[in-house]
């Protein structure tokens, strides 16, 4: 799935609403005015490093913690003041499983069905519901506590389901898997977004989040650095932008990079690739100067077979606002998504 | 190498605040006791009474202490290694498992050494008062405390090496230190001075128990001793048994330290319904309820907290439960048939008092394993956390997991009812001392539970909850009782009958009129101590998981 394709299932209607979200301990700022809205059917990734505010902010839309000023509504429903009412719109799946000794996987998701106060009945049906949306029937008589992990990370979300939310909110549900559990847990997240869920998922593995999330908020020190679709992000991260041009023939490489190099500004970043036949560049020149250096290498007698932009990837962005120079001099940014900063 | 383990394990040790408490509180303690009874007069008695009176205490304070808090740490100690994953570390050095075992027993010795160190002052103290032998008295009393230390230290490890968990392993170290040391004075009390192999088991087990040698060498042999006078060396007698268990279980320890530790398969959920249909009939006869069937949904009537608790614990499966109450119920009508039968000539009040000490032990065992986890298992497995994501109120929470205590303490005290009514069958006049009997252990038991949840709910971690309400509980029944054993000298009838009130199992003794115990009236003070122990406990338990659970 490609993030500039939102999905079908995704509507303009906002669900997941925080306002100037601000959590302080004392003079240590947790979270510091986080404003964003996600809205229905999409999946937003919150990325950032260790200390970054992601699970502070999970936690006050789960009514686990209360901010210090600032508001937060799911579906319309405030998450300090009608927590009640939060529980049944919010399923929530910490970083760690929460299992509990000699309970197998079924009374497991039994003893939660039953906490959420769901009819024996219903209960019944629904259990083998989310076992076979999660793929985990077959170890509903396994114990809870000898499962691996992978499987602890399904049995998780399974139990995330049992009453339906309408918002799913999961704090690194792929971490610690391997790239197999990875897959599959990435395929279910999809399918959830399908069926209509509104997902909030928090990760350090960015190539996930790049390729199942709408959106994607990059968090540090509690703020919000950024906030879009991954490519919009890439294009907020850098000033610069990396072009590569695929020659013909590898014989021309050095003669175009001369080209290059007279074209953009002085000292600019110029590689030479000849295995590839490839040159690669980066440069601040606007869009319409590009188009005199690709003018130049045809002049010149290069063989151009391709002339485009690299994309900047997650990981690049995420770096960026990772350093922590970055971190303290850039202010928050608002491009393309329905931020209000 | 050795040295290096040692030192890790000791510094670990010493660097707990507990510790450290527990140091000061001793000194604090054995400095009182002997400013209590130091002599301000110009004359002084020779018999140096004074010195032995405080001498008593001071041994029995100072075993007590041992019991009750050294096996704790040995009993942890591999467990926890194992769980952290720093024994599969220890076992790749070149240390080998009997370095590893001594490395960890010398630590606690070293402990336990530092204990005995510091109570020295207080011991030198009552040697220079007078009346005490430096060989007969003091030094046998420490070599007696030096072994019943290795002893529980070795035996804390084999537990460990056994146990799964931390909080299983406290659990089965404190029964243990209960079935050794107490529960063994039982036979000796009931069947001295008879013949038979019921005399021999009884001589057997006081061996074994460091109590009875400690109660030999203070002057206290005679008590239960019913008049009879032993000729039995109980020092030896325990020297020899210590060191005989001592090498037995090290060599267990030492054998399980290997691969083998960790060599198991994870349970793969095998389910009783999938099985033949002689397999389901067998297993149904065998267990009555079977574990191993598939559970059927939690109905909308119960609380689920309270199924959830059952089906976590493994002792809390309704098999275990039935067994447990058809033992006490056996007991409880057989040992009123022994009397009725004339077999034993002890009367019915003793009877009673052998049913309300195993009522008690019973209680004392079991109520901290059950409650003192109540709260704090959920945050160790972050359960917590997601019981809070649940519309689950907190008053449904507590009293969901205070049911799930409730009913087995309910069945344990029932179990032994038939016996109770037969004994007011057979003395007619003794019904309401048996009421009033029932109504202590009724109220022992809802102290009790409410006591160690609220101890446990001040932990973030089981096993220090679970060590620390049966080092609560257990204090507050023998501590009494080591008072009671200094009736008339030091302290007088009225001290410790004060001391008494609060002890639940001495209020229920003084009910029935067990000897020694008749004497006291402990009702209904206890009821009241009982009674508001337990509002505070529970306002304790209820602040605290409102504390926990309110958003941050």
């Amino acid at each position: 799935m490609t993030t500039d394709q939102p999905r079908k299932t995704a509507t303009d209607i906002p669900v997941v609403v925080m306002e100037h979200l601000t959590k302080q301990y004392g003079s240590f700022t947790a979270l510091n005015d986080l404003t964003l809205t996600l809205n229905a059917g999409q999946i937003l990734g919150l990325i950032g490093p260790n200390g970054a505010g992601k699970t502070t902010a999970i936690k006050i839309l789960v009514g686990l913690i209360r901010p210090t000023s600032g508001t937060a509504k799911i579906d319309g429903v405030d998450c300090v003041s009608d927590s009640g009412r939060i529980k049944r719109l919010v399923g929530y799946m910490p970083d760690t499983f929460g299992s509990y000794d000699n309970m197998r996987v079924r009374e497991y998701l039994d003893f939660f069905g039953a906490a959420f106060g769901i009819a024996p009945r219903i209960r019944a049906k629904r259990i083998g519901e989310v076992m076979e949306t999660t793929g985990t029937e077959y170890m509903k008589d396994r114990f809870v506590e000898s499962l691996s992990h992978g499987m602890q990370q399904r049995v998780g979300l399974a139990r995330t389901l049992l009453h339906d939310p309408k918002v799913l909110i999961l704090d690194e549900p792929v971490n610690g898997l391997d790239p197999q559990a990875r897959i599959e847990m990435r395929d279910l997240l999809i399918q959830l977004a399908k069926r209509g869920k509104t997902l909030l998922v928090t990760s350090h593995i960015l190539p996930e989040l790049t390729r199942i999330c709408d959106r994607v908020a990059i968090m540090t020190h509690g703020k919000l650095r950024a906030f879009g679709t991954v490519d919009e992000i890439g294009r907020q991260v850098s000033q610069q932008r990396t072009i590569e041009s695929h020659l013909v023939s590898a014989d021309q490489v050095s003669t175009a990079a001369n080209i290059i190099r007279q074209a953009i500004e002085p000292g600019a970043d110029v590689v030479e690739a000849p295995a590839e036949a490839i040159v690669r560049f980066r440069t601040a020149r606007p869009e319409s100067e590009l188009g005199e250096v690709l003018a130049r290498l045809i002049q010149g007698g290069i063989r151009v077979t391709q002339f485009r932009e690299v994309q900047t990837d997650l990981e690049e962005a995420f770096m960026s606002f990772a350093r922590p120079q970055q971190a303290i001099v850039s202010t928050p940014v608002s491009a393309g998504g329905p931020i209000h900063a | 190498m050795l040295k290096a383990l040692v030192m890790r394990e000791l510094t670990t040790l010493m660097r707990r605040r507990r510790i450290m408490a527990l140091q000061c509180g001793l000194v604090a303690l054995f400095a009182i006791l002997v400013a209590i009874r130091w002599p301000t007069d110009s004359r002084m008695a020779l018999t140096g009474s004074r010195s032995q009176q405080v001498f008593q205490l001071f041994g029995y304070g100072l075993l007590a202490t041992l019991l009750l808090i050294l096996p704790v740490f040995p009993a942890t100690s591999i467990v926890r290694e194992k769980k952290q994953g720093t024994l599969a570390l220890l076992l790749n050095t070149p240390l080998g498992p009997w370095r590893i075992f001594l490395g960890k027993l010398t630590a606690v010795l070293a402990l336990s050494g530092i204990i005995l160190v510091m109570s020295l002052p207080a011991a030198s103290a009552c040697y220079a008062m007078g009346g005490l032998s430096l060989y007969g008295d003091l030094w046998k009393v420490y070599q007696l405390l030096m072994l019943a230390a290795l002893q529980y230290a070795v035996l804390g490890l084999l537990v460990s090496t056994y146990s799964n968990s931390i909080d299983s392993a406290v659990r089965l170290a404190y029964g243990l230190v209960l079935g050794l040391s107490v529960m063994t004075l039982g036979p000796h009390y009931f069947f001295q001075g008879t013949k038979g192999y019921l005399a021999d088991i009884g001589e057997l087990l006081y061996g074994i128990t460091p109590l009875g040698a400690m109660m030999s060498l203070t002057g206290a042999g005679d008590v239960g001793s019913k008049g009879l006078i032993t000729k039995t060396e109980v020092l030896g007698r325990f020297t020899v048994t210590s060191l005989i268990v001592s090498v037995i279980a090290s060599a267990c320890s030492i054998s399980r330290l290997n691969h083998t530790i960790f060599d198991q398969a994870r349970p793969q959920g095998a389910i009783s319904d999938d099985q033949t249909q002689s397999v389901r009939f067998f297993r149904r006869l065998f267990f009555l309820v079977d574990p191993q069937r598939r559970s059927s949904n939690i109905s909308s009537l119960v609380n689920p907290i309270m199924v959830k608790e059952f089906r976590c614990r493994r002792f809390g499966r309704l098999h275990w439960l039935l067994r447990l109450v058809a033992v006490c119920a056996v007991l409880s009508l057989g040992l009123t048939y022994a009397t009725t039968a004339g077999t034993f000539d002890w009367g019915v009040e003793t009877i009673g008092g052998i049913m309300v000490v195993m009522q008690v032990a019973l209680l004392a065992l079991i109520t901290p394993s059950l409650s003192a986890g109540l709260l704090s298992s959920e945050r160790e497995s972050r359960g917590w956390q997601l019981l809070q994501t649940t519309p689950m109120s907190i008053a449904r929470i507590v009293w969901g997991k205070l049911l799930s205590v409730i009913l087995p303490l309910m069945l344990i005290l029932c179990a032994t009812l038939p016996g109770y009514l037969v004994m007011v069958y057979i003395e007619p006049g003794m019904e309401l001392q048996v009421k009033r009997v029932v109504i202590c252990l009724a109220a022992m038991a809802v102290f009790a539970m409410l006591l160690s949840a609220a101890v446990g709910s001040l932990f973030k971690r089981t096993a220090a909850a679970t060590a620390a309400a049966y080092g609560v509980l257990l204090s507050i029944c023998a501590l009494p009782l080591l008072i009671w054993l200094g009736r008339d000298a030091p302290f007088g009838h009225k001290t410790v009958e004060a001391a008494l009130s609060v002890n639940p199992i001495a209020a229920a003794l003084s009910v029935i009129r067990m000897p020694g115990f008749q004497d006291y009236s402990l009702i209904p003070a206890n009821w009241w101590f009982l009674g508001i122990g337990s509002i505070i406990s529970l306002l304790v338990l209820l602040t605290q998981t409102y504390r926990i659970s309110r958003p941050q």
